[in-house]
């Protein structure tokens, strides 16, 4: 299953303020957003396959794997100003 | 008489190896691991890992203490490694030959997906731990 959302929270941390930013990122849409382009994209993609000698289908196959396994990665930077955090689900 | 402390006696004898190797190898052979040990049922956890985690500590002049956390799929990795497969053998070879102009003696056409789950199985006993002076840096790669 492709990931179909993220979270991206930034909180400074040296600010005296509750300010917080916590972003919701609907993945789903993105790549609603993203599919009639990459339907465009496709036939120069096989093309480029075809002439470096690469199955395309198989680029395709490991794409979505590589797309897929990126879900519950989870990423965070603290500094002494910033704290920032991404989690894909 | 185990069979490993007869073949060391063994050798012993035949004037291969000195006195203190064979001591050396004697006392290797008694504190030698457990039969479950040696099969790697001892200390495997029952679970196979699943993540990869890097865990970065340092000590910047401007920013202070950065602390970087990654925890990413181990899933990721094998994707990532199929990823490579897909180099053009043209590509394969220009990246290997940067590689060895770094120091770095590995050949990507060595990687193939019959040998990723062993690799990743394996990456589970990694753990890799850096201390570097500058910035008071600390790295640490494990699995969980």
């Amino acid at each position: 299953m492709i990931p179909l959302a993220a979270v991206v929270a930034v909180r400074p941390r040296r600010s005296s303020s509750n300010f917080r930013l916590w972003v919701p990122v609907p993945l789903v849409l993105v790549w609603l957003l993203a599919l009639p382009f990459l339907v465009l994209a496709l036939p120069i993609f096989f093309i480029a396959s075809l002439a470096s000698g690469v199955n395309p289908f198989r680029a395709l196959w490991i794409f979505w794997q590589l797309l897929c396994a990126l879900s519950t990665t989870r990423v965070s930077v603290e500094s002494r100003a910033t704290s920032i955090l991404v989690h894909i689900f | 008489m185990s069979d490993n402390r007869k073949q060391v006696l063994d050798m012993l004898a035949a004037g291969q190896i000195t006195v203190e190797e064979a001591d050396r190898l004697i006392a290797a052979i008694d504190d030698g691991p457990t039969p479950a040990a040696a099969t790697g049922l001892a200390e495997r956890p029952a679970t196979a890992p699943r993540y990869l985690r890097v865990i970065v500590n340092a000590v910047d002049d401007d920013e202070g203490p950065i602390k970087v956390n990654v925890r990413a799929p181990l899933q990721l990795l094998r994707a990532g490694v199929r990823l490579a497969s897909l180099i053009p053998p043209q590509a394969q070879d220009e990246v290997n030959t940067a590689l060895r102009q770094h120091g770095v003696g590995f050949d990507l056409s060595q990687i193939k997906p019959e040998n990723l789950d062993e690799l990743i199985d394996h990456l589970g006993d990694l753990t890799v731990d850096v201390d570097g002076e500058r910035n008071n840096m600390k790295v640490r790669v494990f699995c969980e």
